[in-house]
């Protein structure tokens, strides 16, 4: 038998075979010498997760739901978002504005797998109550919120004894109180919730800050984070505007959600003015409509500019809210303190405002008006900032509470979600309160709260080795993909959308998920294709023994390149040899 | 944090797991050859004989003692890959060992130019064994000098820039098919699957077989060497370099419908080979690809059986 | 039968197993015989019916490779077409038997003998026998399978074009399982094999190459003693042994006559004659020329003081082949008689008994030759 990888030398020719023939391999011949560029497995960032405000691992869970694994797929979400049922339904996804897919037959429907695998994965399983209670430093959180709940679920992750106080009777913060149930269900939401409290949280409704609940009585908790989030409605700032009849959209909202729909029979058949063009307008004049009201929307600016989710405004529309554009009211019309209708200005579009979106400015002259028996401002929220009475520890900005990088907005005292950054979304909240739960944890340790990224950026709690690096649409190989288009959304029947609140979108069945799922392109993680180990001409890379992954011998590693150009999905790195080598 | 799940997904290609090339061997970064010898033997298995006569993979081999492959190999004379392959394949007959499998691995030289007469010979007598022609279109052990396999218009150390190739590339597979012989086929590396299917079919098959086989040649094609691969499934989306089998001389059947097909200008760019073609030049080559693949289809059109 | 017949029986007594051959006149009937012996069945032969004599020896050196016994035949043009690969084998240690009929090298188109054909290769590490008579052909194809496969070295057996090959003698047919006693199955040390998977011939760099070299030369040295043996062991077997060389007669002699192939049978003729006569002259006629026999040669040129040889080839630019071997071997012998270089018989030009009596007699008649090299038959 030939033998294997030994140096052969002869020493006289009596060693010598007769004939030249082989007595061993070429395995002694150590090619990697060979190296200037040197291939190395480097997971990036795909640009989804990057831009995922709760901070998910979307690739990672995308390929698992395409293997079926919705378990651990759900598990890969929860560590980092508590709320995937909530954010699959709500949030205005920038993941899939970034998808790589949007450049080969479309973004992947990315919120309606996240919230496929929440609703298949939760309505098996049933919360285990906690075997022990968490016996870690008591931190006291201020709003069950989005914020609050992501903070108090990472926390109670990781052995803290947290207690959450909410004023209103019920948990879920704006999540309950501002999102209808066509949007997001009760149970879908108290599903979830059911999960934190089984970490041995504790939710204690009925107790507001500044209220029953005081300052002294925090005293002895480790830290406290706040997360009180905007519970007011923004002003329009016109005359009439507090008539009867006006009713701001936060507090349309919560009524609907605390009291069901009997408080508001009274909008049947009445016409109403939704003014706004954000989520909370949408989300009224849905509400509305579904009341039995004439619905209408005035926005100031254009459709193009209207901030609310896609999807809302055109699922509004087909429910037949009908909208007004570049119009503002000037002065609600009251008769015996009661609306009787709204003088609207007509606007154009002028130079960028600070948002970036065209300036409207009123055309003189051009007022009109609507009679209307309802008005439902929905120009933006503001928080309540009367727990701050009597405590000045704090700082203020702009309405907002200020913080450092770290949510840290006095000694022990933290920030986060909207009352602290205003970003306005659930998914920013929960990244909020997750970026809370990190430091505080640093805090209650002794380390320093250095490193935390910018708060307009996310950050992981659980990470596995990867480059921040994020992958581009032009660094993958796209002779491994097919050209594949989305599947549609799927909605209950029209008829059932303008007399129900019951939920509007479908979710995917296990089929369409997993056809959906595979369309991922997985972006700079490596999912075991075997390519590289597939093309090397040297066959330098093998499996791993143990674990997951690839190993490369570098001892016959050439470095050509082959296998970096043939991952299909940007997994794989060309690096200098020369720097490798001095340690870079 | 123990086990962070991680998705794990279908391969792209389900070869044998069976390694019979070695590390060590001095094939040059991204070579197409190199790659090329190793998926073809995980389709042939241990149970082959290889015959290399002068080429690139005398070299690749190994030099004395040592051997770069897990099979035996024997090194002969750049004529000879189909004589000698012949005589091993009579050899195994005699001896009763004719589940033995006899690949002989030629170069574009020693198939189209200096052998072309021993596998002419071996063809007409069906002699059983496969043989391979690992083609990277030019004399390159000797540095890059044309064969005619050198594509028209490229460049070569003997047909310089100013006077590239003037000849188009001689036509083996027709050449083969005029024998008539069992099957004859085309494959290259950026399909391994049907580089695969094609070497399991060849070996299933009594008589003489033979695979024409692209192969990129970083130093000689003046390209990157991560590109090889690439550049392979470049040559078969631009019409270049069709995936073919020709059974008997007779059945014309293309194997991979290219995914999408491409100018024959995204092929020519990545290689400074052709970095002097004019546009008009490119024009030519490309019509001169578009009516290949046009007789191509006429004779697979001719190949189906009547309705 | 001719030495064509007898060289297909003699392959066929060998159990060659594999054939590959082009035909070429004066070989073509050898090839045809062989047809019929592997058509039959009488002989279980793959034969490869190759389209070039270069290809005949590439597949010989494919079959002999992976362990099978290979055999070919050729001549003239043939031989020369094959001269790469005739290097090949002997480096790759191949016992491959080669019949090759002497032929003249075109231009000048010729199909009669001569020996520069086969001479041509004597560089090339291959053995070379020439044989006298048919009987002769037939026993050395199987003696030189047996020599061939114990050092591991190719051979010619070498024998006239139409002299031999197309001339009919009395031969006798050794019983197969004589044979077989006499010449086991082939049994390489190394071979292509899947379960003892090695490369042949990979590149060899200065460092292991005069090695290399070097044991082929061993294994020349190796056959003297080995060819001898094997055919006093024919001898034995068989009632027929040739020798490497053989003095005719062995007595005493102060002129020896040296010639190879067929001119030794009419040059025993003369040589009778002579003897009879009262003259002191010897037939030396070597068989074995490649190993060269140097130190039998010298023993038994000893005592002479006259040596004539007669070449039926000619090295352009130096002189008969034979007569510069032999020259060579006796350079080192205490007494160097005086050596005349004949050259005679080129394309197929008989060498007649007269022929050999003018040689015998200008060597008798001069002290030393008036030219290194004298073209005996030549028309002035």
């Amino acid at each position: 038998m030939v033998e294997k990888g030994k140096i052969i030398t002869f020493r006289s020719f009596e060693e010598v075979p007769p004939l030249p023939v082989s007595l061993a391999d070429t395995l002694y011949n150590k090619t990697g010498g060979w190296r200037y560029l040197r291939p190395v497995y480097e997971d990036k960032r795909a640009p989804c997760s990057f831009n995922c405000p709760s901070g998910e691992d979307i690739p990672v869970y995308l390929g698992l739901i395409s293997q079926g694994r919705f378990f651990e797929a759900w598990e890969v979400i929860r560590f980092e978002n508590p709320f995937p049922a909530v954010t699959g339904r709500v949030c205005p996804h920038p993941c899939e504005k970034e998808c790589n897919r949007n450049h080969y037959g479309g973004a992947l429907s990315i919120h309606r797998l996240e919230r496929f695998v929440a609703d298949i994965v939760e309505t098996e399983l049933r919360p285990a109550k906690p075997l022990t209670k968490p016996e870690g430093p008591k931190v006291a959180i201020i709003g069950s919120g989005p914020a609050g709940l992501s903070c108090a679920y990472h926390l109670a992750r990781k052995g803290y004894k947290v207690t959450v106080f909410e004023a209103l009777p019920e948990p879920g913060g704006i999540m309950r109180y501002g999102i209808p149930d066509y949007r997001l269900p009760k149970e879908v939401l108290m599903r979830e919730i059911a999960f934190i409290e089984a970490l041995g949280v504790e939710i204690r409704t009925g107790m507001k800050l500044g209220g029953n609940l005081s300052w002294g009585d925090l005293r002895d908790y480790a830290a406290i984070f706040l997360a009180v989030g905007f519970s007011r409605n923004r002003a329009l700032e016109i005359p009439g505007e507090d008539a009867e009849g006006v009713i701001p959209a936060l507090e349309f909202l919560k009524t609907l959600n605390l009291e069901g729909t009997s408080k508001l029979k009274g909008l049947a058949g009445k016409k109403v003015a939704v003014i706004g063009g954000g989520n909370s307008a949408m989300d009224a004049a849905r509400s509305a409509i579904r009341l039995g009201a004439d619905v209408t929307i005035y926005y100031r600016r254009t459709r193009d500019e209207m901030p609310a989710i896609l999807a809302e405004i055109e699922e509004a529309e087909e429910e037949g809210i009908r909208m007004e554009f570049l119009t503002a009211p000037v002065e609600v019309i009251t008769q015996n303190g009661r609306v009787k209708g709204v003088r609207f200005i007509r606007m154009h579009l002028g130079e960028p405002d600070a948002s970036g979106r065209p300036r409207p400015v009123p055309i003189p002259g051009s007022e009109y008006t609507v009679e209307l028996d309802y008005v439902i401002p929905a120009v933006g929220q503001e928080p309540d900032l009367s727990f701050l009475d009597g405590f000045d520890e704090l700082k203020v900005e702009r309405g907002r509470i200020k913080v450092d990088s770290s949510t840290l907005a006095a000694p022990r005292i933290f920030a986060g979600g909207d009352i602290a950054t205003g970003f306005g979304t659930v998914t920013h909240a929960i990244g909020s309160g997750k970026r809370a739960a990190l430091a505080i944890d640093r805090f209650l340790r002794g380390e320093a709260l250095t490193g935390f990224p910018p708060l307009e950026r996310n950050v992981y709690a659980v990470l596995r080795p990867i480059s921040e690096t994020v992958v581009r649409f032009e660094d993958l190989n796209l002779a491994y993909y097919r050209w594949e288009e989305p599947l549609p959304p799927k909605h209950i029947p029209l008829d059932k959308r303008r007399s129900s609140f019951e939920e509007v979108n479908l979710g995917f069945t296990v089929e369409e998920a997993i056809k959906e799922a595979k369309r991922c392109f997985v972006c700079g993680t490596c999912v075991m294709c075997d390519n590289c180990l597939i093309f090397c001409p040297d066959r330098a890379i093998s499996r791993k023994e143990n674990g997951f992954g690839y190993v490369i011998d570098y001892d016959y590693c050439k470095g050509c390149g082959v296998c970096v150009s043939e991952c299909p999905r940007n997994a794989l790195s060309l690096r200098e040899e020369t720097s490798v080598q001095r340690g870079n | 944090m123990e086990t962070y799940p991680r998705p794990k997904l279908e391969p792209n290609y389900k070869l044998p797991e069976e390694e019979l090339l070695k590390p060590g061997h001095v094939a040059c970064p991204g070579c197409g050859a190199a790659l090329a010898m190793r998926l073809a033997l995980k389709a042939l298995g241990k149970n082959t004989i290889v015959v290399i006569p002068a080429c690139c993979w005398s070299i690749i081999a190994g030099p004395f003692p040592y051997s770069s492959l897990d099979v035996p190999l024997y090194h002969t004379a750049f004529e000879t890959a189909g004589s000698l392959s012949s005589g091993i394949a009579a050899a195994l007959k005699v001896l009763g060992k004719e589940e033995v499998t006899v690949m002989a691995w030629a170069g574009d030289g020693g198939t189209f130019d200096i052998g072309l007469q021993a596998l002419s010979g071996a063809a007409e007598r069906n002699e059983n064994f496969i043989y391979v022609c690992y083609d990277n279109e030019a004399y390159m052990n000797t540095g890059i000098q044309r064969s005619s396999a050198t594509p028209w218009l490229a460049w070569t150390t003997t047909t310089p820039s100013d006077r590239p190739k003037e000849e188009p590339k001689k036509d083996i597979i027709a050449i083969m098919a005029a024998h008539r012989i069992p099957y004859a086929a085309t494959a290259t590396i950026g399909y391994p699957d049907d580089l695969e299917m094609k070497f399991r079919k060849a070996k299933g098959i009594k008589g003489t077989r033979f695979i024409h086989l692209l192969s990129p040649c970083p130093p000689g094609w003046r390209a990157e060497s991560k590109d090889s691969v690439k550049l392979t499934r470049l040559a078969v989306q631009s019409k270049v370099f069709p995936l073919i089998e020709v059974e008997h001389g007779e059945k014309w059947r293309i194997t991979v419908w290219p995914e999408k097909f491409v100018p024959v200008r995204e092929y020519l760019k990545l290689q400074g080979r052709f970095r002097h073609l004019t546009e008009e030049q490119i024009e030519m080559i490309q019509r001169n690809v578009d009516e290949a693949w046009e007789k191509l289809l006429k004779l697979v059109r001719e190949s189906e059986p009547c309705a | 039968m001719t030495g064509n017949r007898a060289v297909a029986y003699g392959a066929k007594l060998s159990r060659v197993q594999v054939i590959a051959a082009y035909p070429i006149t004066p070989q073509t009937t050898i090839i045809e015989y062989l047809a019929d012996f592997c058509a039959s069945g009488e002989l279980k032969a793959e034969f490869i019916k190759v389209e070039s004599e270069h290809s005949a020896l590439a597949a010989c050196i494919g079959a002999s490779a992976t362990g099978a016994r290979a055999f070919t035949a050729t001549s003239g043009q043939g031989l020369l077409l094959m001269h790469e690969l005739i290097h090949w084998a002997a480096g790759a240690r191949l016992p491959i038997v080669l019949a090759a009929v002497n032929r003249a090298v075109a231009p000048g188109w010729s199909i009669w003998t001569e020996q520069n054909d086969t001479l041509s290769q004597r560089d090339t590490g291959w053995m070379q026998f020439y044989v006298e008579s048919n009987q002769e052909v037939l026993d050395t194809v199987i003696q030189a399978y047996k020599i061939a496969e114990k050092v591991s070295l190719p051979a010619m057996v070498v024998l006239d074009a139409f002299v031999l090959s197309h001339t009919s003698e009395i031969v006798e047919i050794p019983p197969q399982e004589m044979v077989d006693e006499y010449l086991p199955p082939y049994q390489p040390q190394y071979k292509l094999d899947v379960n003892d998977p090695r490369a042949f011939g990979g590149l060899v760099y200065p460092s292991d190459w005069t090695e290399l070299r070097y044991k082929i030369q061993q294994a020349h040295q190796e056959a003297l003693e080995v060819a001898r043996e094997a055919d006093s062991e024919y001898g034995e077997l068989f009632g027929r042994s040739y020798g490497l060389l053989e003095k005719y007669p062995e007595d005493e002699a102060r002129v020896i006559l040296v010639t190879s192939g067929t001119v030794t049978s009419t040059a025993r003729d003369v040589i009778d004659g002579w003897r009879a006569r009262g003259e002191k002259v010897s037939l030396l006629k070597v068989r074995l020329f490649r190993p060269f026999p140097s130190e039998e040669v010298r023993k038994a040129l000893e005592g002479a003081e006259k040596v004539a040889v007669i070449d039926r080839n000619i090295s352009f630019g130096h002189g008969g082949i034979f007569a510069q071997e032999i020259k060579s071997a006796l350079y080192m012998a205490p007494h160097r008689p005086a050596l005349f270089s004949f050259v005679a018989g080129l394309g197929g030009r008989d060498i007649t008994p007269a022929t050999i009596e003018g040689v015998l007699r200008y060597t008798l008649t001069h002290d030393y030759p008036e030219e290194d090299t004298i073209w005996f038959d030549l028309k002035r």
